[in-house]
């Protein structure tokens, strides 16, 4: 019977919700705009993982050296180098069909580029590598053009740079101190690599005149596990400390430090928006209850529970705040996926990268909309329960 | 109006008995002893019942008239249960009430009274038939025993046929007679009635106040009415005057 009861406050009670639309509304609107605001910070911070997980391999060994376990600041010394190209036996490394390693050689130069629309400087990540740079790497396609030529002032572009640029083959671009041709265009899945530009070592050293430097080594695993054979190779070969880290950890690491940052600003700030929510639906719930008193109370009056009185205005609250919720991540589907964004990236380089309303993102800030119905109708269902039936109906006599 | 005695020849039977324990011989259906009740503001009680005494029958049909401020609608709302005395006997049939705690008093009112408002208190977005059912869903009946007490009772009531007419479709007169079929429509004993004609006009009034003598004479309601009016009064057995948290007379229809 208390399902009976339950059933039918439930149905008056968002019967009658067309009465309060002005108020509800407002509700559901604080409740969707919290969601989203929410969503939004979490789509980056996703997008932001997504990006460089992507570019992150478990097949790619990146050899680091100076005590860093960044690109930037690595330097690894010719000894090493020798050392790795002289290694025998067979530690898991990939090997071309001459029985030479997969390995490319690199240095990432930050360099500044004009955006050809509007003319603004952003700093981008120049990459010199091996021509087997591209190949070691997973998931990237030329696209479009050629990849570039050894000993030429040629470029291959990330997909995202050319969007963001407005670049295209055969163009050239000033980086540094010489003219550059743009050869090809390159994806990776949507990863960070999109957000740099590649071109061959020995053109990047002479360019910006650091010859001789290499800042780290990609080589290709056989397979994950041989990882930790170069790492105790490493360890007895170097007269430099050398640390090797899978492509996929160094990325993560990254990616990491700076979602976090994300999130240490959208949490808190969505946190306190849904604090205001909440004291906003405890205004409209409050109301709810207060215009629906005589309601509440006739009801009450021929016998209904409490417990059913609680459940109906609970569950308006919950609905006003559901609906709010699927608002919410709707429009943060329509307005944030997809949307490209960039940061300052490793290497002091800006990384583009797409934000990412993914299911989990979905969840969370759906669930602090539910959470804000959950609190904000919890009082005056408690309220619902609590009203003195005899001034409800009101005495005249 | 040519109808059968009791509702109970007009509705299926209940699964479950409803009807009360038998009362003590000779014992009022309605007792009130030594009453007292007192409204608090803040530090100071101001005292409505001070020791006030009643005495009604089975079947009796009562009018409770009185300046506002006497304390009609506070001893509407004791007797149904609404609010509760501070000391003294409130006795319906063979249930204390003084001694009953809020939830004891709502079952109680599930089963044993029906309550009439002045403003009606209908649901606006359900249906005649959705309110008039709402008593019946306090009771283990199935749905098709529900409507079939539902249709019949709005029949009683002459609004066959308005099933599905939501309050703000009918005009008072007819909204109040909804009000009665939810009253009634589980077949309580006690019918309790708030100035049940005090926002009708005559024509209306009248059509009701017929309706409330009808289910008296023929059905053996109890009804308690406090009213203003004194032509609604004319209706009743007996009309006591209240004033100040006592009575202060009595008269008895023709």
């Amino acid at each position: 019977m208390l399902f009976q009861q339950t059933r039918v406050m439930i149905h008056a009670s968002l019967a009658s919700l067309p009465r309060r639309f002005a108020l509800s509304a407002s509700m559901a609107l604080s409740v969707a705009l919290v969601v989203m605001t929410l969503a939004g910070f979490l789509a980056m911070a996703k997008g932001f993982e997504v990006a460089l997980a992507g570019a992150g391999s478990p097949r790619v060994a990146v050899i680091l050296g100076g005590g860093t376990n960044q690109e930037s600041g690595s330097a690894i010394p010719p000894g090493a180098l020798h050392a790795l190209s002289a290694l025998s036996g067979d530690p898991g490394l990939a090997r071309n069909t001459a029985g030479d390693l997969l390995l490319s050689r690199e240095i990432v130069v930050p360099v500044d580029v004009a955006d050809v629309k509007s003319g603004a400087s952003r700093t981008l990540a120049l990459r010199g590598m091996d021509a087997t740079g591209a190949a070691i790497r997973d998931t990237v396609t030329l696209t479009q053009g050629l990849m570039f030529s050894g000993g030429r002032r040629d470029i291959v572009i990330g997909a995202k740079i050319a969007r963001a640029l407005g670049l295209y083959v055969g163009d050239v671009l000033r980086l540094g101190p010489v003219d550059w041709t743009v050869s090809g265009e390159f994806s990776a899945g949507g990863s960070a690599f999109e957000s740099e530009i590649w071109a061959d070592l020995e053109a990047v050293r002479a360019a910006f005149d650091r010859q001789g430097e290499v800042q780290s080594v990609k080589l290709r695993l056989n397979d994950p596990m041989a990882l930790e054979r170069l790492q105790q190779y490493l360890a007895g070969v170097a007269e430099t400390p050398l640390v090797a880290v899978s492509e996929a950890d160094l990325y993560a690491g990254q990616s990491a430090r700076t979602a976090s940052l994300i999130r240490l600003f959208g949490w808190p700030l969505a946190g306190l928006m849904a604090f205001g929510a909440s004291a906003g639906a405890l205004n409209t719930m409050m109301s709810s209850v207060s215009e629906r008193a005589v309601e509440i109370a006739t009801v009450r009056a021929l016998g209904f529970s409490r417990l059913a009185a609680f459940i109906a205005t609970g569950v308006e609250a919950m609905v006003l705040a559901l609906v709010g919720t699927v608002l919410g991540i709707g429009l943060s589907l329509i307005a944030f996926n997809g949307w490209q964004a960039s940061t300052i990236g490793a290497n002091n380089a800006r990384m583009a990268f797409d934000l990412a309303v993914t299911p989990d993102v979905m969840l969370s800030a759906g669930l602090i909309g539910l959470v804000i119905g959950l609190v904000g109708g919890a009082l005056p269902a408690l309220a619902a329960t609590r009203q003195p039936l005899a001034a409800a109906l009101g005495g005249r006599g | 109006m040519s109808q059968p005695d009791t509702i109970d020849t007009l509705l299926p039977a209940s699964p479950v008995p409803e009807s009360l324990p038998e009362p003590l011989p000779d014992a009022p259906y309605i007792a009130l002893e030594n009453l007292r009740k007192a409204y608090r503001i803040g530090q100071q009680a101001i005292p409505i019942f001070a020791g006030l005494d009643l005495a009604i029958a089975e079947g009796d049909f009562v009018a409770i008239m009185g300046p506002s401020g006497s304390g009609k609608s506070t001893l509407l709302n004791l007797l149904a249960g609404i609010d509760r005395p501070d000391g003294g006997v409130l006795r319906i049939g063979n249930s204390r009430l003084d001694q009953m705690g809020e939830g004891a008093r709502a079952a109680w009112r599930a089963h044993h009274m029906g309550i009439v408002f002045q403003f009606y208190n209908l649901l606006p977005m359900l249906s005649a038939a959705e309110n008039v059912e709402l008593p019946l869903l306090l009771k283990p009946l199935s749905r098709r025993e529900r409507r079939a007490r539902v249709e019949r009772v709005l029949d009683l009531v002459g609004l066959a046929g308005r099933e599905n007419h939501r309050p703000g479709m009918m005009s008072g007169g007819q909204q109040q007679r909804v009000g009665i079929a939810r009253a009634i429509v589980s077949d309580p004993p006690l019918l309790l009635c708030d100035e049940p004609t005090g926002d009708l006009d005559r024509a209306s009034a009248d059509a009701v106040l017929d309706m409330l003598r009808f289910l008296n004479s023929e059905m053996k309601k109890t009804i308690v009415m406090v009213t203003h009016d004194p032509q609604a009064a004319l209706y009743a057995r007996r009309t006591l005057i209240l004033d100040k948290g006592r009575f202060i007379e009595e008269a008895r229809a023709a």
